[in-house]
């Protein structure tokens, strides 16, 4: 979204402070009521003198009886309030997937492979673009079938690289909390590329015994945001089942998909998408409140499918040689920011503070009423939110957000960080930049973390959460031995 | 004082009303109504007649003459007819080598078709649509499939959809419990779910026996449906959700992998269909009705269950407990008037209608969906419903409980209540008339007689 410069005198101090002055105004406007009030009848109070205050209290007449009924009354009030509204929804605990070192590719070796994989000349040299300027380092990884000349992509394989992922992650989230398998009462797994049957769930149900009465769900196809497609699914379920928690296992399988031909849009996931898992513990029982890292405030989702141009841009297909890869088009960028805003314009008033809101709306009367010329009002979002975690979809996608939205480096340093230490790990990528930011010990307790997806169809999905307690520097985690050297400076081009 | 004690009864008051409201309000909309379902009826040029069957069969040349009479014989006696449907890459000839637009042509074809229809059945436009779940167990191409039909029909930005796969032959209740959590949680929703399945692109073409057996029972279909559960639309609706259980024995290995799709030993994916695999359902079926009699059946039969079980054991019957023996304990048509079996094979129909005590009426609509329309897998339980609509047995009050099984080892069922008399053919319409047949003999026996012999 271009935007004009901003005329010189809106940057002045004076109006500066007018703004602030404004924002606090409104955004507390109930309290600044208050006080005068307050301040009034604190006043009276003090000109009638303490003893007449005793003689007003006598001359109501309370007995004991009037004073039980008013007390019950306003317990039964207050139960019947706290009773209507929805459940809280608790994310107890996450883990992600640590890649083994063995899994490794560092450039060197992509291209090495890429040259005795591929024959054409031209792929080799387009690969080679795409990875120099791709904004990954050299430590991601992929399977182990994909590190085989040509790669090794047989059912087998991807069974095995789905176990080796989700079970470590989960095997994680069980040491951390103490989970019970046969605790878990609901069961969401969603892996867009790779869907056997039985399901990854019943993959996972049998490897960790769980309950025949269990609730499964397993989401395929659905893309890169489908982790919080998940996670909606999740919440909807628990609002339903009192007592109950959910495990929510978002991945992507690389090992079936890599692409063996030369069409060079269906080429970009190879050098992007690594390997990748997340492992999540919902809950909406009473007693996990104390122990958890957030509530789940807004979930937001936006589908774009109905424009052709949006459905078509993430497409899976074959080339002409008979291949099947998935096609990136070139609007992507331009898809992505539209799809943005069509889910800001449903989350903004649901998050931002009375102030934006205001002015928002006030814009948009003047462009409809007065002047249609006038430039829209693009809502500060970071006086929502004090964390972000962008889809690391790739450093084109963030670069756009960043603009789009007119976020400091500081604000997409999360998403950065993570596809230059982990690539393009499709849906969980959304945990491994919340797992940076609690690794730089920069969550405290209130923050609010905004999480936007990205994903085929086209969709936008956001969630909202809000951190319950300040959250210490874990031991160990995918970023425990890496943290130290990050934030990393990623040049515009890697020359390979 | 009398200003606090009228201002306390009407605050009273006031939560007392709110209480009642809320309760009320969450039972109206706590139903999950079945509008309308269209199956699926390919055209008639995908027929699979069993001549087609063995030119298919025999065209994979890496089998010999026993696993051909093998095959051959699976189909004659499998107890379909020569009027079922496959996918047309493989009446093609493009059984092997499927390309990827094969494959999304036959789930297109289906849930196009079904959904065009559905729409203008029920008069209601995809704008209005407010969930969309599809689940096709062995296709997930990207986008999803529920994509698919948001661009096709210029669905709503906010449409919840959700694209379910791996999920088997019992997908259709799956779909349908995740409807029915969401209606919980929103007032005056609506829903399509379309359930179907991918032959295409999982074909078997090596010579591993136990995966050839679904190459030779699957067949194309598919079912879209809508729920809803606006209370203004129950006038509408055919029936209505009672209770729904699903049963997961995952946890178990060999029921884990009966049914696993993986590579043979020459690395090509099939369909895995183990020796364990009735064990392993009727376990999983156990487990299912194990939760589902308290629901289904009236108070009655159940003390009676319990005193039949506390006078077996004050006996203590010296024999075995049989199949029959388990069966003559509960009797399930006392709470159930129809009966939606999944058509797995005709082995499964009969095991299960042994189990339940169902006489050769209630197997029936099963029996006659297997041989009109062969194994759909998840939508089977649709085109059973439609006969006995066709057949204008689903009267006002009646029960219908619908029970299917899945790879997994899963076991699902649920009941549903019939509204009104329905009448409506649906895809049965032109051949109602025919069925039940004089026989479910295959009329090529003659000509496949000698696979008799071996």
């Amino acid at each position: 979204m271009p935007r004009a410069p901003l005329p010189e005198f809106s940057s002045s101090v004076r109006l500066k402070y007018v703004k602030l002055g404004y924002q606090h105004l409104v955004d507390n406007f109930v309290t600044f009521l208050s006080i005068p009030v307050m301040v009034a009848v604190g006043l009276e109070l003090v000109r009638r003198g303490p003893q007449e205050i005793v003689g007003l209290w006598r001359a109501l007449e309370l007995d004991v009886i009037h004073i039980l009924c008013s007390v019950f009354v306003i317990v039964f009030v207050a139960t019947v309030y706290f009773m209507s509204r929805p459940r809280p929804v608790y994310l107890v605990e996450y883990a992600c997937f640590k890649p083994p070192s063995n899994c490794r590719v560092p450039f060197s070796t992509f291209m090495e492979h890429t040259r005795l994989i591929n024959s054409d000349e031209k792929s080799v040299q387009f690969q080679m673009r795409i990875l120099e300027r791709s904004g990954l380092g050299e430590e991601t990884c992929l399977p182990p079938a994909n590190h085989y000349i040509p790669p090794h992509p047989t059912m087998e394989a991807s069974r095995a690289e789905a176990q080796l992922v989700i079970f470590s992650a989960i095997d994680d989230l069980i040491r951390k909390t103490g989970l019970k398998p046969k605790d878990i009462d609901i069961l969401v797994v969603n892996c867009s590329l790779f869907s056997p049957t039985p399901s990854l769930s019943a993959m996972i149900i049998n490897k960790y015994k769980l309950r025949s009465n269990i609730r499964s769900f397993n989401l395929s196809g659905m893309g890169c945001s489908a982790g919080l497609i998940s996670i909606d699914l999740a919440r909807d379920l628990l609002q339903v089942h009192p007592g109950s928690n959910a495990l929510v296992i978002s991945t992507e399988i690389i090992t079936p998909n890599f692409y063996a031909g030369n069409q060079r849009a269906m080429l970009l996931p190879n050098c992007l998408f690594r390997m990748g898992a997340a492992a999540i513990l919902l809950s909406n029982r009473r007693r996990d409140a104390g122990r958890a890292k957030y509530r789940l405030v807004h979930v937001v989702r936006t589908h774009k499918g109905a424009d052709d141009r949006a459905y078509r841009c993430v497409y899976e297909e074959e080339d002409a040689e008979g291949h099947t890869g998935i096609s990136l088009s070139k609007d992507l960028m331009a898809i992505a920011g539209e799809a943005l805003k069509s889910n800001i314009t449903t989350i903004g008033p649901l998050v931002l503070p009375m102030s934006e809101q205001l002015l928002f709306f006030l814009t948009l009367v003047v462009r409809k009423l007065i002047n249609p010329k006038r430039k829209p009002y693009i809502p500060d979002f970071k006086k929502a939110f004090e964390h972000l975690c962008i889809h690391a979809g790739g450093r084109a996608v963030i670069d756009e957000l960043q603009k789009n939205l007119e976020l400091s480096a500081a604000h997409v340093e999360a998403s950065r960080m993570t596809l230059h230490r982990f690539g393009n790990t499709s849906s969980s990528s959304l945990w491994y930049e919340l797992n940076y930011i609690e690794s730089k010990g920069r969550m405290r307790r209130g923050d609010r973390v905004w999480q936007i997806g990205f994903g085929s169809g086209f969709k936008c999905n956001s969630a909202v959460w809000k951190c319950m307690r300040t959250v210490k520097t874990p031991i160990d985690g995918p970023w425990s031995e890496c943290i130290h050297r990050y934030p990393v400076h990623i040049p515009e081009v890697v020359k390979l | 004082m009398d200003l606090l004690w009228t201002i306390s009864t009407i605050l009273l008051l006031c939560s007392l009303l709110s209480i009642l409201w809320k309760g009320f309000d969450r039972r109206r909309n706590r139903s999950c109504y079945l509008l309308d379902f269209v199956c699926y009826k390919p055209s008639d040029d995908r027929k699979l007649s069993s001549e087609l069957c063995s030119d298919i069969i025999v065209r994979n040349k890496r089998l010999s003459v026993p696993d051909y009479k093998f095959l051959l014989k699976v189909v004659v006696n499998s107890g379909i007819s020569e009027d079922t449907y496959g996918p047309r890459s493989i009446i093609e000839g493009r059984e092997e080598c499927p390309t990827h637009d094969d494959c999304v042509d036959e789930v297109d074809d289906c849930m196009y078709r079904t959904l065009d229809e559905l729409f203008l059945r029920t008069s209601i436009s995809p704008i209005d649509v407010d969930v969309l779940v599809v689940n096709v167990s062995m296709f997930a191409p990207s986008p999803s499939l529920t994509s698919r039909i948001v661009n096709r029909y210029r669905m709503r930005e906010d449409v919840k959809n959700f694209s379910l796969a791996g999920m088997g032959c019992s997908a259709s209740p799956i779909a349908i419990d995740l409807v029915n959590n969401i209606f919980k949680t929103r007032k005056r929703t609506l829903a399509v779910v379309v359930t179907s399945e991918s032959i295409a692109p999982n074909w078997y073409y090596g010579t591993d026996k136990s995966m050839m057996l679904g190459n030779c029972l699957f067949r194309s279909g598919g079912c879209s449906f809508m729920l809803t559960n606006d209370p203004s639309l129950k006038h509408r609706a055919k029936m209505s959700l009672k209770c729904l259980v699903r049963a997961h024995i995952g946890a178990n290995d060999d029921a884990y992998s009966c049914a696993i799709q993986k590579e043979d030993d020459e690395g090509r994916v099939g369909f895995h269909l183990s020796k364990s695999l009735p064990k392993a359902a009727v376990r999983a079926f156990a487990e299912n009705l194990q939760r589902l009699a308290p629901k289904v059946l009236p108070v009655g039969e159940l003390a009676l269950y319990v005193l039949r079980g506390f006078r077996h054991w004050l006996w203590r019957s010296k024999e075995a407990k049989t199949d029959a023996a388990t069966a003559a304990m509960v009797n399930f048509k006392s709470g159930v008037d129809h009966f939606c079996l999944h058509t797995g094979g005709a082995a499964v129909i009969d095991a299960v209608g042994r189990a339940l005590g169902l006489t050769k009426y209630d197997v029936e609509p099963a029996r006659m969906t297997l041989h009109r329309w062969g194994n759909t897998s998840a939508s089977s339980l649709w085109y059973v419903l439609g006969y006995m609509e066709a057949k204008k047995r689903l009267r006002r009050k009646d029960r219908v409980l619908m029970l299917s099984f899945g790879a997994g080892f899963k076991c699902n069922s649920c009941l549903w209540e019939v509204l009104r008399d329905l009448n409506d053919g649906g895809a049965w319409e032109d051949c109602i008339r025919a069925y039940p047949p004089q026989t479910l003999v295959n009329p090529f026996m003659e000509k496949f007689g000698w696979v008799k012999e071996a």
